[in-house]
């Protein structure tokens, strides 16, 4: 009875979910879909910059958005009213969405006829940036009153996204914030990252940030 | 404390393990964590019979092993300790380096009975 075996794994945790993860991007873009993966902490304005994003592009493109909220449909709400397909994951207690969850989200919400959905993600700098959702591109808030600090505190976060979104420019002056710190920080630990400064609330910077999706979304459909 | 989900999605990987490999009983787990991840050992310990409870591994040890997180200084290439050296090469006083070890979160084996 006591005969022992080591069988031995080496495998990462991560490993079952980026496999998944690989085959939903597949998937994807197969159907044509455009997934944005879209992170920051609690209250850095994703949803407000969702609804900023989609007014620029909704004549351009059909946009579907996914919100995942650890227990509320107070996002799915305000997103609704834009009249835009959306729809609610409630992570149950779970800090962050892997892509299986996300798949199943993406069914709920039906992707045929839609070029971009975005995916906005628990609010929460660290679990999201270990779990692949499957998403085309990965996006970062960063807002100006939570500090110029934030790339030296969660550097896996900072090393993961295609671009960062420096939200609530129209505070600068009233915090200690500087810009040009956090743009290096950011590009040493990430060189090819793209850093937008904007106001989701005045609308600055929304133009550029536009510009990045439609190129992405451009390129997703054509590779 | 982010540390339970993670370890669902551990449990996940085993289970799937086990059965492709006609495991049915675990005696021990053994997981390595680097230093730089973002798992802290003590909170996986903390809810890992939370998140074993009522599975087919409900009495299976667990047992963690930390790998160091070491980087390889770009002028200089001197392997070294990032959390001891504060980032800094012990050689040239450097900041930039490759990052070789210490982000991991691994199973690493089973022991089955
Ligand atoms: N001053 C200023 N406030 C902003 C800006 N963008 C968002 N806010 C405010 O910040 C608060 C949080 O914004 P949300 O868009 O709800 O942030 P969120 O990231 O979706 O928040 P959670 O989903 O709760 O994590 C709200 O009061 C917004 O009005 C901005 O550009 N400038
Ligand atoms: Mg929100
Ligand atoms: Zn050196």
């Amino acid at each position: 009875m006591n005969s022992f075996r080591v069988l031995e794994i080496k495998q990462s945790v991560f490993e079952d979910n980026d496999r998944d993860a690989d085959l939903l991007r597949d998937e994807l873009k197969k159907d044509k879909t455009f997934l944005l993966n879209l992170m920051s902490s609690p209250g850095s304005g994703k949803t407000t910059t969702v609804i900023r994003t989609i007014e620029a592009l909704k004549d351009e493109m059909k946009i579907g958005v996914l919100e995942a909220d650890i227990d509320s449909d107070v996002d799915a709400h305000t997103v609704s009213k834009t009249g835009t397909r959306v729809i609610q994951l409630h992570t149950g207690g779970m800090c962050h969405l892997d892509a299986d969850m996300t798949r199943q989200g993406l069914n709920g919400l039906g992707t045929s006829g839609l070029d971009f959905v975005i995916l906005e993600n628990v609010g929460n700098l660290v679990c999201p940036a270990e779990f692949d959702t499957g998403a085309s591109k990965n996006a970062m808030i960063l807002s100006v009153p939570e500090g110029d600090d934030k790339p030296l505190k969660y550097p896996l976060m900072f090393s993961i996204v295609d671009v960062l979104l420096i939200n609530k420019m129209d505070a600068i002056d009233y915090f200690d914030f500087d810009l040009e710190a956090v743009k290096e920080r950011v590009k040493k630990l990430n060189p090819n990252i793209k850093v937008i400064p904007i106001s989701a609330k005045k609308g600055e910077g929304m133009e550029e940030w536009a510009e990045w999706i439609r190129a992405e979304v451009k390129n997703w459909n054509q590779q | 404390m982010h540390e339970l989900g993670v370890v669902f999605e551990v449990i996940k990987n085993v289970e799937n393990f086990a059965k492709k490999n006609g495991v049915t009983k675990i005696d021990t787990l053994v997981l390595q964590i680097g230093e730089l991840s973002s798992m802290i050992p003590k909170y996986i310990e903390a809810c890992y019979p939370a998140a074993v409870d009522g599975t087919f591994m409900q009495y299976t040890k667990l047992k963690i092993e930390i790998l160091p997180g070491n980087g390889l200084c770009k002028k200089c290439s001197t392997v070294f300790n990032l959390m001891k050296n504060g980032g800094k090469c012990p050689g040239c006083r450097n900041e930039e380096w490759e990052l070789l070890s210490g982000k991991e979160f691994m199973i690493k084996e089973i022991i089955a009975c």
